[in-house]
């Protein structure tokens, strides 16, 4: 007679537990060991064992003990700083931003800077600087950077690493920005659209959380829709859902500059609101934020151009709320997030659509994407640390009540 | 294990007609009948609904009480979880009758309702011409215009249950005849009355109806062959629209002017100009049945799971 191997049903068993453990210490530190146990629903002596080898990894620490009750105290734990690190990357056409966080989520450090305008190699060498100053400040090894997300306009070429279509960033377009980025930061970096990003920013830290059908409109140097329904991103076939420049509206498509650019983004991207302002004999001006502040300085030609923008941007939200019926309706980017601006475009929906939706306005604005780079590179460290093949769930995010003080 | 015995019931009600059906657990219809719908109203309507599935149970020899799960499309947005029926212009006081209460007290538990255009959506994915798609749309194009979309390989009905309801989409002229796009609406650019309005005030002969304005086209009248050049561009508009917003795979014609050639192919041709990327488009393989069999084999489906988890 002949045995059968054992099918390793322990070691998922102990998979499963190392998980719930460390789901527990994400979402109620500082804990103990009893209060673990009763959450987790594992014996005393399967919480010890992996409470212990969680110490000698350096996952959790003690801080400190319970307090206030009669009888023995007992020892609290939380998740260490030192379990591991993530980076998260916004690489915008005017601004990088980058931030680190442990984790647990917590936000350690942020720095940004003016992007260099030279592109190309020049960029990739600011990115990595950047990122190894912020690690150095803060005493971490870029060794124990486990996970880096980077928020980038365009389109990522799954085959050459490049970065497409993205007319705002230069020289990213002929260049294996996956590839050579991952060489300089000493670890691979996973590129994702800054849309989603930061539209992935709101739900974990901003203005969309707890929200399961949400619509983020972006409006600044360009103009995008990210969507999310039920706990996923919207990619479309191609990954070009939410290229919403190429909305039919504002200008003929069958001119050539929008049939390239798109009709919406040629007349409400940044150089779209300067050039119309120029057109209707503006003030030489050369960006669209100065539009916006001699609109509100009280130039009528600057208010048109800011009204005729809102209204445009309106006229988008409504193809929006028609096709895709979404709960919360978000305004970011520079331009989008302007409350005088977003306040103009509730207004014109109203009159467009016969379904209102809640509007809400950006909270993290600039900060949207490094904190949605952030929330991908959290979930994808905790799924290499904790992660269960025979489960398809991915563990929650920590509430943002565990962010600490920002520098 | 389903059993062959174990049979359901659909429904397909539109403004006009209301088709019904009886299948198997695999979603084949054993039996169907169509009839025009009860002009009435609501409550005369339900009836009606009933009253087909008692036939229909007569024709197959068994009781309506037998049939274990039933799928009723409504022309309307559905709101998830209350069943509670809106934007249903087609059908006198439809927006104030509980379908679903009703349906349930004739039936019992086992009842959906669905959005007819996203079971039309259904039925192409699983027996027509979307069946490997993923990402697609169905575009039902009649009396009005709304869409049933498939996202990620399934069926998306919104926060509200109002996806896809295409008929407020802000793409027609607007009131300074500026073109295109602006205060006007989708609908009344490419709703049926739009179509024999614009023909009409182009000066065609007389036609009452769309399929009137098809008949002329064949005789070779240039008024018709116009009016549907200038509907075809406002449909293909709203197809960039749609690209733009969700980048589908797939976009296939429905309804009584969608599958209509002479109106798909100007689609077609229009598209090139007006979009970068290639947009595909095929006309219903299901035809007019499309909503009645996708809501065949959503109920058939709704048996096999119940069987095989109980």
């Amino acid at each position: 007679m002949t045995t059968l191997p054992a099918p390793p049903i322990a070691s998922v068993t102990r998979q499963l537990s190392r998980r719930s453990v460390f789901e527990a210490l994400l979402h109620r530190s500082p804990i103990s060991r009893a209060e673990l146990a009763k959450v987790t629903s594992l014996s005393k002596q399967t919480m010890s064992e992996v409470i212990d080898a969680f110490l000698q990894q350096g996952l959790v620490r003690p801080v400190g003990r319970t307090s206030g009750n009669v009888g023995r105290t007992a020892v609290l734990y939380e998740l260490s700083p030192e379990g591991g690190h993530v980076l998260g990357i916004d690489l915008g056409a005017r601004r990088l931003t980058v931030a680190l966080a442990d984790i647990a989520g917590r936000v350690l450090a942020e720095a940004d800077e003016a992007t260099d305008s030279r592109g190309g190699a020049w960029m990739l060498d600011q990115i990595a600087r950047l990122s190894d100053r912020l690690a150095r400040d803060n005493h971490t090894h870029p060794s124990r950077i486990r996970s880096i997300v980077m928020a980038t306009p365009g389109v990522v070429n799954p085959k050459s690493g490049a970065i497409e279509m993205a007319p705002n960033i230069t020289g990213l377009d002929h260049l294996n920005v996956v590839g050579l980025l991952g060489e300089k930061l000493g670890s691979p970096v996973i590129l994702e659209n800054d849309i989603n990003l930061a539209l992935l920013g709101e739900i974990w830290h901003g203005c969309a959380q707890n929200v399961d059908n949400v619509a983020y409109l972006a409006l600044g140097s360009g103009v995008g829709l990210g969507l999310y329904v039920n706990g996923r991103l919207v990619r479309g076939e191609n990954g070009a859902a939410g290229e919403i420049g190429y909305l039919p509206i504002g200008g003929d498509p069958l001119k050539a500059e929008c049939r390239v650019q798109g009709c919406l983004e040629y007349e409400v991207g940044a150089t779209g609101v300067v050039r119309r302002y120029r057109e209707a004999g503006g003030s030489d001006v050369d960006s669209e934020r100065q539009v916006f502040e001699q609109a509100q300085a009280g130039d009528p030609i600057a208010a048109s151009v800011v009204d005729e923008t809102a209204r445009l941007t309106a006229l988008a939200a409504a193809t929006v709320i028609a096709t895709v019926d979404p709960q919360v309706l978000v305004l970011g980017g520079s331009v989008g997030a302007r409350p005088d601006f977003a306040d103009k475009v509730a207004r014109e929906l109203l009159k467009l659509s016969p379904r209102p939706v809640e509007i809400r306005t950006s909270t993290l604005n600039r900060r949207a994407g490094v904190v949605g780079a952030l929330s991908v590179a959290l979930r994808r460290l905790h799924d290499e640390f904790f992660g269960v093949a025979e489960l398809a769930s991915v563990l929650p995010l920590p509430p943002p009540a565990q962010r600490s003080a920002r520098q | 294990m389903t059993r062959d015995a174990d049979l359901c019931f659909a429904a397909d009600l539109g403004g006009t007609k209301l088709a019904a059906a009886i299948a198997d657990a695999g979603g084949r219809i054993v039996a169907e009948l169509t009839e025009p719908t009860d002009p009435r109203g609501a409550a005369f309507v339900a009836e009606q609904i009933a009253a087909c599935a008692g036939k229909l149970a007569h024709t197959v020899g068994i009781e309506v009480n037998q049939a274990r799960h039933v799928m009723v499309g409504i022309p309307g947005a559905i709101e998830p979880g209350t069943g509670r029926v809106s934007l249903t212009p087609n059908i006198a006081g439809l927006e104030d009758f509980d379908m679903l209460g009703f349906l349930r007290g004739r039936f019992g538990a086992d009842v959906a309702i669905e959005n007819d255009v996203n079971l039309a959506m259904l039925g192409e994915h699983a027996l027509g011409c979307a069946s490997r798609c993923r990402n697609a749309a169905f575009l039902a194009l009649g009396t009005g215009a709304g869409l049933g979309l498939l996202i990620d390989g399934k069926l998306f009905r919104g926060a509200r249950g109002s996806a896809g309801e295409i008929a407020d989409l802000p793409i027609g002229h607007d009131a300074n005849g500026k073109v295109p796009s602006a205060n006007g609406t989708f609908e009344l650019e490419v709703g049926s009355a739009a179509i024999v309005e614009r023909y009409q005030r182009q000066g065609g002969t007389s036609a009452a109806t769309v399929r009137d304005i098809f008949k002329r086209l064949e005789l070779g009248d240039e008024v018709a062959a116009s009016v549907l050049d200038t509907t075809a561009r406002w449909v293909a508009l709203g197809l960039v629209t749609l690209q733009s917003l969700l980048d589908l795979e797939l976009i296939v014609f429905g309804g009584s002017i969608g599958v209509r050639p002479e109106l798909y192919e100007r689609v077609r041709q229009s598209l090139p100009a007006l979009f970068s990327r290639p947009i595909q488009i095929l006309p219903s393989q299901l035809g007019d049945r499309a909503g009645l069999m996708g809501a065949a084999w959503a109920a058939g489906q709704a048996l096999r799971q119940n069987i095989e988890f109980a």
